[in-house]
C-alpha cells in the first residue's frame, strides 16, 4: 500500500485485512478504525536465522508489525520523511532509519565488505553504516527517515554523485559506491577542508541526501 | 532560493504568519495576552504588563480563568506589530466562532482577549472559549482530524468542539501463550502503541505531525476539592507515578504485581 504524505513530516497508511506492514516502535501517531500493533521480537520478516543475523549485525531495530483494517500515521522524533516507491529493484538503508514499511518487501542484511572487500568495510565506518547495512527489496513503499529534508539524486552511469558521507541517507537501484578520499599533506597537519571522505556513487539508480550532516 | 524579504511595519502582515515560524499580531489600542518569552520584536507602541497588574483587573476578570498559573502570561497594550516565535516550532493562528478549543497547556502561546481561558478538567489542558483568534506552537505542522480516531499522547495538541476524550489500552498481544511469555519475561517488549487517547462524537481533533512534546507549561494546581480530578496531591491512584522508560511495561508491571 502506499504512503501517503500528509505533510514533511507525517505520512499516512492505509491497511487492510490481509496486508501487513512493518513500522518503527513508537511512530504511530494515531489511527482510525481496528488496527493492532504487536511488537516484532524478530525485528522484521524471515525465521529465527533471519533474526539472529540482525541481531549479530547490529541491525535489529525494534520494530512492531501494524495489522487490521483503517488507517495509520507515521512520524517520528520530528525527522524529515521521504517515501520510496520500490519497483523490484533493492534499497539500502540504515535500520534505524526506517519508519515504516511494507510487509511485501523483502528485508535481508548486507556486509558491507561484500560490495568492495576492505575498503567496503572502511566506507561501512565513515557512513556510520557499520560493518552491515538493511536491504528492502521488492515491490512496496518505504518510509524512510532524516534529518532535514531529503532530496534525491538520480545516478547515471555516465554521471557519478559525490555525496559526503553524513549526509548520506540511502540508495537504490544497480549502484557501485566506494569511498574516494582526497587526503593530502593539508589534513595531516589538520588544516583539511574537512571534505575529505566522499562517498562515491556510480551505476545506475538513485542517491537520497539529507540536507543536515547531522545523524539520527 | 529568493533574496531574504526585508519587512517594514507597513509591510508585515496583519494577524498572520510571516513565516512558517514566526507569527505577526496587530495592535490598534487593543490587548493581547501572550505567554512570557514568546514575543520577538515589536514595532510601535507596546507596554508589556505582567497579568495582575491593577489596570488590566476588569480584562481578567473576563477573559484569564486560571489565576493559578497567571504568572505565566503577561498581557501586550497599545499599538503596533508584534511579532511571535517559539524556538523554532511552527506556529498557527487559529479562529474561533463561538466555539471551543482545548489546547495542551505548552503549546498555546497568544490569543486575543475576546477569548476566555480557562483551565480543563483534563490536567494539563486550557480551554479557549468565545469568539476570537489565538496562536499555538506544534512540532511540525498541525493535522486536523475527525474522530473517531485514537491518538497517541504525545502526538495529541488538543481538541475543538466536544468530542469526548478517553483512554484506550490496545493489550491484545499479551493474551494466549506467547504473550503471556511476552508479558511475564519482558522478551519482545512492548509496541509502545498499548496506550492511545480515543476520541469519539463530533468535533475536530489536532494532531502534530511528531511525538516531541512542547515543554509543559504548569497549568497551576487544581484546588483540591472532591469531585475535582487531579486536585490535591497524590491520590490513590497516584503513588509512585515514576517517569516511564522506553522499553518498560507499561503499567502492566504494577498490574501484575512486578
Amino acid at each position: 500500500m502506499p504512503f501517503r504524505e500528509v505533510n514533511s513530516k507525517m505520512v499516512e497508511a492505509t491497511v487492510g485485512p490481509g496486508q501487513k506492514m512493518f513500522s518503527q516502535r513508537g511512530a504511530m501517531l494515531a489511527y482510525k478504525g481496528e488496527v493492532s500493533f504487536t511488537p516484532n521480537i524478530q525485528g522484521g520478516q524471515g525465521g529465527l536465522m533471519s533474526m539472529i543475523g540482525r541481531r549479530v549485525a547490529n541491525e535489529a531495530t525494534p520494530l512492531m508489525t501494524v495489522e487490521g483494517s483503517g488507517t495509520v500515521m507515521f512520524g517520528h522524533g520530528g525527522h524529515h520523511i521521504q517515501v520510496i516507491n520500490l519497483q523490484g529493484d533493492t534499497l539500502y538503508v540504515e535500520a534505524d532509519r526506517l519508519l515504516a514499511f511494507d510487509g511485501s518487501l523483502q528485508q535481508g542484511t548486507m556486509f558491507m565488505g561484500s560490495q568492495g572487500g576492505v575498503m567496503g568495510m572502511v566506507r561501512g565506518q565513515v557512513t556510520g553504516q557499520g560493518l552491515f547495512t538493511t536491504t528492502l527489496k521488492g515491490h512496496g513503499a518505504v518510509a524512510v527517515m532524516a534529518h532535514g529534508g531529503v532530496i534525491e539524486l538520480p545516478i547515471t552511469p555516465q554521471r557519478p554523485v559525490h555525496v559526503d558521507p553524513q549526509a548520506y541517507v540511502a540508495h537504490h537501484g544497480d549502484v557501485r559506491n566506494k569511498l574516494s578520499t582526497a587526503l593530502g599533506w593539508r589534513d595531516m597537519v589538520g588544516r583539511g577542508s574537512g571534505e575529505a571522505f566522499q562517498l562515491e556513487l556510480s551505476g545506475q539508480g538513485a542517491v537520497y541526501v539529507q540536507a543536515s550532516e547531522e545523524k539520527l | 532560493m529568493t533574496a531574504p524579504v526585508i519587512f517594514d511595519p507597513y509591510s508585515l502582515p496583519t494577524d498572520d504568519n510571516v513565516n512558517k515560524y514566526t507569527f505577526c499580531v496587530e495592535l490598534k489600542s487593543s490587548q493581547w495576552f501572550l505567554q512570557k518569552g514568546k514575543m520577538i520584536a515589536y514595532y510601535g507602541q507596546i507596554e508589556f504588563n505582567g497579568v495582575g497588574h491593577g489596570r488590566l483587573d476588569r480584562l481578567l476578570r473576563t477573559s484569564f480563568h486560571s489565576p493559578l498559573h497567571a504568572g505565566d502570561w503577561v498581557v501586550a497594550d497599545g499599538s503596533g506589530k508584534m511579532l511571535l516565535a517559539d524556538r523554532a516550532f511552527d506556529v498557527n493562528s487559529y479562529d474561533l466562532d463561538d466555539g471551543n478549543l482545548t489546547i495542551r497547556s505548552g503549546n498555546l502561546l497568544a490569543y486575543q482577549p475576546s477569548l476566555a481561558l480557562k483551565q480543563s478538567i483534563v490536567p494539563g489542558f486550557l480551554t479557549l472559549i468565545g469568539t476570537g483568534k489565538f496562536v499555538a506552537a506544534s512540532n511540525g505542522p498541525v493535522v486536523f482530524m475527525e474522530p473517531p480516531i485514537r491518538v497517541d499522547p504525545q502526538a495529541l495538541v488538543g481538541w475543538a468542539d466536544c468530542p469526548s476524550p478517553c483512554h484506550h489500552y490496545d493489550h491484545g498481544y499479551m493474551t494466549g501463550v506467547l504473550g503471556g511469555i511476552r508479558s511475564l519475561t519482558g522478551l519482545g517488549g512492548t509496541s509502545g502503541e498499548e496506550h492511545q487517547f480515543e476520541f469519539v462524537g463530533a468535533g475536530t481533533v489536532l494532531l502534530q505531525s511528531t511525538e516531541v512534546l512542547m515543554a509543559e507549561q504548569a497549568t497551576g494546581q487544581v484546588a483540591n476539592e472532591p469531585g475535582v480530578p487531579g486536585g490535591g496531591q497524590g491520590g490513590p491512584g497516584q503513588a509512585g507515578a515514576a517517569p516511564r522508560l522506553p522499553g518498560q511495561l507499561g503499567d502492566l508491571q504494577r498490574r501484575f504485581g512486578l
